[in-house]
C-alpha cells in the first residue's frame, strides 16, 4: 500500500499500547508448507518498477492456478503493450448462481524498490529467521497475494462449488506514479471481468500489544479522496521599484491565509462511529469521553476540539486542505506576474470535488485568485456500508482465531487500490487479518517482514471467510 | 542605468496631455564642424562591443585613452584600470588638472559597458552606429555612451581650447554597471580613491523629458536614489504527511506574513530631491494632485493629501521607503505538509535610511518569531543623497535657461539604481543629470533599437560642456 496507510492503524492505537518481540512457532501444518512454497515463489519474484517484471509474476501463479485445475478461459493475464512488465492476472471461480453477485479478491505485486546493498538480507530471497519471514513484499502486499492465490487453489482441489462466483486481481503499478494502476486498468477497460458485489483488499490488520496479544483486528471501509487544488493569480507585474498593493503573492497569501485558518465541518459515517465507539474504551479517560459524546452527538463541538487534537483523527472527522506547496515571481526585482500554490485535500468520503472547490473559493473571497482541482479527480463515494453481511462472517471467523478481539473499523485518510474500486462502483474493504505491533515493520523501508505466526494465521482466516462470503445468501 | 529608467518619465507622462504622435524626431538644421567631430568619437565608442559576453571595455577605454592623448593630455594623467581577474573589464581613468590645489575636483562618471545585444532581434545591426529619421541607433547610443562620449569629447575640447580649470576635472569611464559580477567604479572607490576622489560628480540618472510633439517638458536632475536591498524571509516545520495536517503549517505562517507586509506602508518621508521635485511639479500636473502635492510638503503626515499623490506608483515609491514580496518557493511534494516555505521581499530604501531599520520594521509587521529575515546580499553602502544646494543647482538652471527657456528643471529621487550608489556611498556626493531628452517610453533602453534624438544628444552635449566649464570655475563647494 501507498506509504500513508500505516498511520491510521498504528498513530492512532498507538497512542495507547507500546510494542512487543518476537513470537514462538508452532510447526508447520502439510498444508501451510505448500502455501509457503507458493509465497517464497512470489516473494522471490522481482517485481519492482525499476527491473522487476509483475507479468512475471503473474505468470508464475497463473501456472499454480491452471496445475491446481483452472481452465485456461478462467485465467487471464492482462498486460497493456505499452507496459510489458506490468502485467496483471485475474482468476475466476465461476458460482453456481449466476444471479449472485461475486465476491472479489484483490491485491497487488509489484512492490517498493530495495536495494541489495542496503538491506540486512537479500530483498529477493525469503528468509525465516526467529519467527519472521523477511523479503521485501513479505507483507506490503505479497502476503495477501499469496492467500489469494493459495485460497483460489484449495478451492479448485477441494472441489467447493462456491454460490457466488469468486474472483481475483492480482494488479501492478500500485507502489508507483510513473507506473500503470492495473487496478485501475481493470475497473476502467475490463469491468466485467473484475466485477462483483464487493471486494476485500489491504489496507487493515490487526495489532498486537506488548504481549504478543491481539488487541484489536481493524477492518477498512472508506477512504478519504486526495485531491489536488491549484491556486493562482496573475498580474501584469512591473518593475519592484514602484510596486503597488495589488499584488500576485500578496493575493494568494490573503487567499492561502483564509484557507488555513478554516477547518472543514465534522462529520461522521458508519464507518468512524463505529471506529470512535470502538476505541473509546481504549484510549485515556478524556478523549474516550469525547469520542462517546462525539458520537451521540455530532455538533457536540467541544468533543470534536478534544478529538481533533490527535491529526490522524482529525482528519477523520473532517475533510481537511492544507497549502503544500507554493511558487511565485521569476526575479527579485520585479513585481510577480504569477503566483501558485497546491492545496492538497483529503476529501470525506461521500463529499463532491465541486462541493470542496466551492468551499476553497468561498474562503478564498477573491476574484484574482482561481481554484482549480487537477485532472485526476476521482469520484468521492460514501464509503462501503458495514452491513452484516460484511460484519457477521468477519466475527464468526475472527472468533475462531482470536477470541473476544474487539473489530474496529476505520476509514483511512491515506490511499490504496481500494480507490479505484471504490469509485467505480465496487465496495471495496481493507481486510488482511495480519497482525503486526507497532514496530518496525520495515513496509517500504528496510528489512521488510511479517510474523510467521501472523501471516498463517491470516491465510487461515481469509480462507474461512472468502469461504463464507462465496457460500452466503 | 541599471533599472528603471523611464519610470519617473511614465509618472509624468500620464499627468502630460499629448496631441498627436511625432514618430519622426526633427532633424538638426545644420551639423557644425564640432559636432562631426564628436560624432567620429561617439561612433568608435558605440561600436566597440562592450557586453560581458563577448565585448571588452578594455578595448572601449584604450581607444577613448588614446584620444584623450592625441589630444594633448600627459600620458601620466591617462590611465587604464584593468583589475587582472577582469581583462575585458577595464576602465579609463583620466584628469585635467586645476589651478587651484585647494578646489575640490570634479569627477564626471559614465559607465561603457552595455547591456546584451542579440542582432538577430533588431532592426539594425546593434553595434554599428545607424542615423536614420533624426534618430542615432544602436546599443549604447543612450545608455550610457552618450554621455560617456561627451566626457571625453569635452575634455579634448577643453585641452584643445587650452581651458584652465580652477579645480581638477577628473573623468571616470567605467564597465560592470550593467551586470552583477565585477562593478568598476567600486573597484576604483575601493582600491584606486585619489584616481576619482572628488568633491562632487556628475553622472547618468536623470534626463530631459519630451512631449508627444517632441517638445521639452521638464529635465530632470537626479539627486540620490533608493537602495536597493532583497530579504529572504524563511520559516520551517518539522512537516510530515499531508493526510493529517495540523494548522501551524509554513506556508500560512509566511503568508500571514506576507500579507502583512503587504498591506503595510511605510511612512513618507522627503529629501532634497523629492522636496524639490513635488514642488516643482505642483502647476504641472492637474489642480487637485497639485494641491495635494502642495499639503504634503507642507507636511508630510497629512493622509489625505499622502493618498492623493501615492496613488501613483512612481510618486508612492519616491516618497517613502518601499518594501514588496516578489518571489515565493515552499513545499516539495503536493501530498507532504511544507518543511520550508521561503520569500524574497525586495526593498527600495530611501537613502539615509539604515538597512537593518528596514529589517527590524519588516519583522515587526510580519510579528512572527517562526520567521528569519535575512539580508539576501551584502548590502550597499550607506547613500545619503547629495545636498541640492545652490551650487550644484545655479549653473544647472543658468545653462538649462539659455538652451530651452521657460522649461522647469526638477530634482527627482531616483527609485532605480545607477553606479552613483557607489560614489555617494564613498563619499562623493553625485548628481544624475545628462541635458539630453528623450520621450517617456524609454527610447529602446536595455530593449530593442536603442536609440537617441541626434538633436537631442547634441543640445546635451552643448549643455554639458558648459556646465562643466561652470562648475570647473565656480568657487566654494557643493555642500556649500
Amino acid at each position: 500500500m501507498r506509504v500513508w496507510r500505516k498511520m491510521v492503524a498504528g498513530a492512532a492505537l498507538a497512542a495507547a499500547l507500546p510494542g512487543l518481540a518476537g513470537a514462538q512457532q508452532a510447526a508447520p501444518r502439510p498444508d501451510q508448507l505448500a502455501f509457503r512454497a507458493l509465497y517464497k515463489e512470489l516473494v522471490e519474484t522481482n517485481t519492482t518498477l525499476s527491473v522487476g517484471s509483475c507479468t512475471k509474476a503473474a505468470e508464475a501463479m497463473a501456472a499454480r492456478l491452471k496445475a491446481a485445475g483452472f481452465p485456461d478461459s478462467d485465467l487471464h493475464l492482462i498486460v497493456d503493450p505499452a507496459h510489458p512488465r506490468e502485467g496483471n492476472l485475474v482468476a475466476v471461480l465461476p458460482g453456481t448462481d449466476p444471479k449472485a453477485k461475486a465476491v472479489l479478491m484483490l491485491a497487488h505485486i509489484d512492490v517498493v524498490e530495495a536495494n541489495r546493498a542496503d538491506w540486512t538480507r537479500d530483498p529477493f530471497t525469503l528468509i525465516e529467521e526467529d519467527g519472521w519471514f523477511y523479503a521485501r513484499g513479505a507483507s506490503d502486499d505479497k502476503a495477501q497475494a499469496s492467500i489469494w492465490v493459495d485460497t483460489l487453489i484449495r478451492f479448485k482441489q477441494e472441489g467447493f462449488r462456491p454460490r457466488r462466483t469468486v474472483k481475483m486481481a492480482l494488479t501492478c503499478g500500485e507502489e508507483s506514479d510513473g507506473a500503470l494502476n492495473g487496478a485501475e486498468l481493470l475497473a476502467t477497460k475490463y469491468r466485467d471481468l473484475i466485477d462483483a458485489g464487493f471486494a476485500l483488499n489491504e489496507g487493515a490488520g490487526g495489532l498486537l500489544g506488548d504481549d504478543g496479544k491481539p488487541v484489536s483486528l481493524s477492518i477498512q471501509s472508506g477512504e478519504k479522496v486526495y485531491q489536488d487544488f491549484t491556486l493562482s493569480s496573475t498580474n501584469p507585474g512591473g518593475h519592484s521599484s514602484r510596486p503597488v498593493h495589488d499584488n500576485a503573492i500578496t493575493h494568494l497569501a490573503g487567499a492561502l491565509v483564509r484557507i488555513g485558518d478554516y477547518d472543514f465541518p465534522v462529520q461522521l459515517n458508519d464507518t468512524t462511529r463505529a471506529y470512535f465507539t470502538a476505541m473509546a474504551p481504549l484510549v485515556d479517560a478524556e478523549t474516550g469521553a469525547a469520542m462517546r459524546a462525539l458520537v451521540a452527538d455530532p455538533t457536540d463541538a467541544a468533543a470534536a476540539a478534544v478529538i481533533s487534537r490527535n491529526p490522524t483523527w482529525n482528519s477523520m472527522l473532517r475533510t481537511t486542505c492544507v497549502a503544500t506547496q507554493a511558487s511565485a515571481g521569476h526575479a527579485p526585482n520585479a513585481l510577480p506576474q504569477r503566483a501558485e500554490a497546491n492545496v492538497n485535500c483529503r476529501i470525506f468520503p461521500g463529499v463532491p470535488v465541486a462541493e470542496v472547490q466551492a468551499k476553497l473559493i468561498a474562503l478564498a473571497a477573491d476574484p484574482k485568485v482561481t481554484v482549480t482541482p487537477d485532472a485526476t479527480t476521482l469520484l468521492t463515494p460514501p464509503p462501503p456500508p458495514l452491513s452484516d453481511a460484511i460484519m457477521k462472517p468477519i466475527r464468526a471467523q475472527a472468533d475462531k482465531l482470536w477470541p473476544g478481539v474487539p473489530i474496529v473499523p476505520f476509514q483511512s485518510t491515506g490511499a490504496t487500490d481500494g480507490k479505484y474500486l471504490n469509485s467505480y462502483g465496487i465496495p471495496t474493504y481493507g481486510l488482511t487479518g495480519i497482525f503486526a505491533d507497532n514496530g518496525n515493520s520495515g513496509v517500504h523501508g528496510l528489512n521488510e517482514r511479517v510474523r510467521v505466526k501472523s501471516l498463517y494465521d491470516a491465510r487461515d482466516f481469509l480462507y474461512g471467510l472468502i469461504k463464507t462470503y462465496a457460500s452466503a445468501k | 542605468m541599471t533599472l528603471g529608467r523611464g519610470l519617473l518619465a511614465t509618472a509624468l507622462a500620464l499627468s502630460l496631455s499629448g496631441v498627436a504622435s511625432a514618430q519622426t524626431a526633427t532633424p538638426p538644421a545644420v551639423v557644425r564642424p564640432d559636432q562631426l567631430a564628436f560624432k567620429a568619437l561617439y561612433k568608435e565608442l558605440v561600436e566597440i562591443n562592450t557586453t560581458l559576453s563577448v565585448g571588452s571595455c578594455t578595448k572601449a577605454a584604450e581607444a577613448m585613452g588614446a584620444r584623450l592623448t592625441a589630444a594633448g593630455f600627459p600620458a601620466a594623467d591617462v590611465q587604464v584600470v584593468v583589475h587582472p581577474d577582469h581583462p575585458r573589464e577595464g576602465s579609463l581613468v583620466a584628469v585635467l588638472h586645476g589651478t587651484d590645489a585647494k578646489a575640490g575636483a570634479m569627477l564626471l562618471l559614465a559607465h561603457i559597458d552595455v547591456v546584451e545585444a542579440n542582432p538577430a532581434d533588431w532592426t539594425r545591426d546593434p553595434f554599428t552606429l545607424v542615423e536614420e529619421n533624426g534618430y542615432f541607433f544602436a546599443r549604447g547610443a543612450s545608455d550610457d555612451k552618450a554621455q560617456a562620449a561627451i566626457w571625453v569629447d569635452s575634455l579634448v575640447r577643453l585641452k584643445q581650447a587650452g581651458f584652465k580649470p580652477r579645480r581638477d576635472i577628473k573623468l571616470a569611464l567605467t564597465c560592470g554597471e550593467e551586470s552583477e559580477a565585477y562593478n568598476g567604479i567600486e573597484d576604483l572607490v575601493t582600491n584606486h580613491r585619489p584616481l576619482v576622489d572628488a568633491a562632487f560628480a556628475l553622472n547618468e540618472g536623470a534626463d530631459g523629458l519630451l512631449d508627444e510633439n517632441d517638445k521639452p517638458v521638464v529635465l530632470e536632475v537626479q539627486g540620490g536614489e533608493k537602495v536597493y536591498q532583497d530579504f529572504t524571509l524563511t520559516i520551517t516545520n518539522p512537516g510530515g504527511h499531508s493526510s493529517r495536517p495540523v494548522h501551524d503549517n509554513a506556508i500560512n505562517r509566511l503568508s500571514a506574513a506576507l500579507v502583512k507586509i503587504g498591506g503595510y506602508d511605510f511612512p513618507v518621508a522627503f529629501n532634497d530631491a523629492t522636496r524639490g521635485y513635488f514642488t516643482r511639479m505642483i502647476p504641472l500636473v492637474a489642480a487637485d494632485k497639485g494641491a495635494a502635492m502642495k499639503a504634503l510638503v507642507a507636511n508630510p503626515d497629512d493622509a489625505a493629501a499622502q493618498a492623493i499623490v501615492t496613488s501613483d506608483p512612481m510618486w508612492n515609491s519616491m516618497l517613502r521607503t518601499t518594501c514588496v514580496a516578489t518571489m515565493v518557493s515552499a513545499g516539495h511534494a503536493p501530498n507532504a505538509l511544507p518543511q520550508r516555505a521561503t520569500a524574497n521581499v525586495n526593498c527600495r530604501i530611501l537613502p539615509g535610511v539604515p538597512v537593518e531599520a528596514v529589517r527590524q520594521q519588516l519583522m515587526a509587521v510580519a510579528a512572527d518569531d517562526g520567521i528569519a529575515f535575512t539580508l539576501a546580499h551584502e548590502p550597499s553602502k550607506a547613500s545619503p543623497p547629495p545636498p541640492l544646494t545652490p551650487f550644484i543647482m545655479g549653473p544647472i538652471e543658468a545653462e538649462a535657461g539659455k538652451l530651452w527657456p521657460g522649461v522647469p528643471v526638477v530634482t527627482i529621487l531616483l527609485t532605480g539604481a545607477t553606479d552613483g550608489i557607489h560614489t555617494n556611498g564613498a563619499g562623493i556626493p553625485t548628481y544624475g543629470v545628462s541635458g539630453i531628452f528623450g520621450s517617456s517610453d524609454g527610447d529602446g533602453i536595455h530593449g530593442l533599437n536603442e536609440r537617441v534624438r541626434v538633436k537631442a544628444l547634441y543640445e546635451g552635449r552643448d549643455f554639458l560642456f558648459a556646465l562643466i566649464k561652470d562648475y570647473a570655475m565656480a568657487k566654494g563647494q557643493p555642500k556649500g
